[in-house]
């Protein structure tokens, strides 16, 4: 029963993974913008990452190996969204055409 | 004064003008005196005995340099040539390569020490090779020096490089909050796990070049993160160049004893130690520890020096 139980909801954590892994994948070849694009991927490397690895971690129990798995959702949500952030400072930084895009601090809110 | 006073009220005119800044204030413009600069050394570099002189050493040079290159060509050329007589025939079935490889395999262990097989021929066997591995890695740094580094000869003012020191402060990651913060959770984290890779070589995948690669990838996002200043307290162009010759020094003079000593079926009293423990492997872990020094110097070095032309901020 246990058992039974324990394999239900990891197969829904897995297939909530797995859907943010596809709106990922569906959203970086869809979208036009950069911003977007980071955002969509972004989605799958915060979101969809951390329910794949906690879905394993449920599947394997409390043991070394899912401390592991703990770190590594550990890491990887530290990193990933500093380096998303930095490519989205830098397309601000450098992107000429911009505010075609982005609405930016007082104009924020306005049509 | 009342006029005075209008005139730097409508900015037609500095009051600090002469006081304060433009204690040398040259007649022309910057670039006009660049122009006339040149025109100058041109023609004093110019005059026809100086041009004759360069002319004959040219000469004497060119002599001398295509004969030295045709003698190594064609010696080159004799030694590859007798390397090849020796091969044996395209398609026949070459004894040598099915007996090394399985040698390794099999015996590895027993000989080298180390559990990891990779690391045993890399650094026991073939161990001659890794070092021209890590002297080459040496050499381009080096040569990365010589083209990128600044020195008092073509160190250029803050003014002349005005654009490149406006973008570089504005692209600047070392004022940005957030990588700060993750940095010093994530960089100790990495140091040590370059550390563990470092000596782990001889027991798991792993070794001197990856081991090093990570410490020198975790060095170059510490100084991104908190900027050169931090970087450059503890790893100066002193500690690099010292680091660099020992490390290499230890290899070249290690590997020598034991090629000298211990090679060709000789008896080797270095102790191999229990296979899996830390300290086994016999001259492995120290030769890993050297390699991963000169890769994480080599790493650093290349990023700094690419950044900024210095290592350590010296000039």
């Amino acid at each position: 029963m246990i058992e039974w139980i324990r394999f239900w909801i990891t197969a829904v954590i897995l297939f909530c993974g797995i859907l943010a892994f596809i709106l990922e994948v569906a959203g970086l070849f869809r979208l036009g913008f950069v911003m977007n694009r980071m955002h969509a991927s972004g989605i799958g490397d915060s979101f969809g990452l951390g329910c794949v690895v906690f879905a394993m971690i449920i599947s394997s129990g409390l043991n070394l190996d899912s401390l592991k798995l703990f770190l590594l959702i550990l890491f990887m949500w530290l990193t990933s969204p500093v380096s998303t952030h930095f490519l989205s400072r830098i397309e601000v930084n450098t992107n000429p055409f911009i505010a075609r895009y982005v609405r930016f601090g007082t104009d924020y809110g306005k049509k | 004064m009342k006029k005075r006073f209008l005139a730097w009220l409508y900015g037609d005119q500095d009051v600090m003008d002469g006081i304060l800044d433009n204690f040398n204030k040259p007649d022309v413009s910057h670039s006009e005196l660049k122009k006339i600069t040149r025109a100058a050394e041109e023609e004093y570099d110019h005059r026809p005995e100086v041009l004759e002189a360069i002319g004959r050493d040219r000469a004497r040079f060119r002599t001398i340099y295509l004969v030295i290159a045709f003698i190594s060509c064609i010696m080159l050329t004799l030694v590859l040539l007798y390397t090849v007589s020796l091969l044996p025939e395209y398609g026949a079935e070459n004894p040598r390569a099915v007996e090394v490889v399985s040698r390794y395999v099999e015996d590895g262990l027993e000989e080298t020490g180390a559990v990891n097989i990779v690391s045993g021929m890399i650094l026991d066997y073939r161990a001659f090779d890794t070092l021209g591995e890590s002297h080459v890695l040496f050499t381009a740094l080096i040569c990365v020096m010589i083209l990128l580094r600044i020195d008092r000869k073509n160190q250029r003012s803050d003014y002349e490089d005005y654009y490149t020191v406006r973008t570089d402060t504005y692209f600047d990651l070392s004022t940005d909050p957030v990588l700060r913060l993750v940095c010093a959770v994530i960089v100790p984290c990495i140091l040590l796990y370059g550390i563990y890779i470092l000596l782990n070589g001889q027991n798991s995948p792993g070794g001197g070049f990856s081991g090093g690669a990570v410490l020198g990838a975790g060095m170059i996002l510490f100084s991104v993160a908190f900027g050169f200043d931090k970087a450059d307290r503890f790893f100066t162009l002193k500690v690099s160049n010292i680091v660099t010759f020992v490390s290499l020094g230890f290899y070249s003079f290690a590997k020598g004893y034991v090629f000298f000593m211990g090679a060709n079926g000789l008896e080797n009293h270095i102790p191999k130690g229990t296979p899996g423990a830390i300290f086994s492997g016999g001259m492995i872990l120290p030769l890993d520890i050297a390699v991963g020094c000169v890769v994480g110097c080599t790493m650093f070095g290349f990023y700094s020096l690419f950044r900024r032309g210095s290592i350590g901020g010296q000039i």
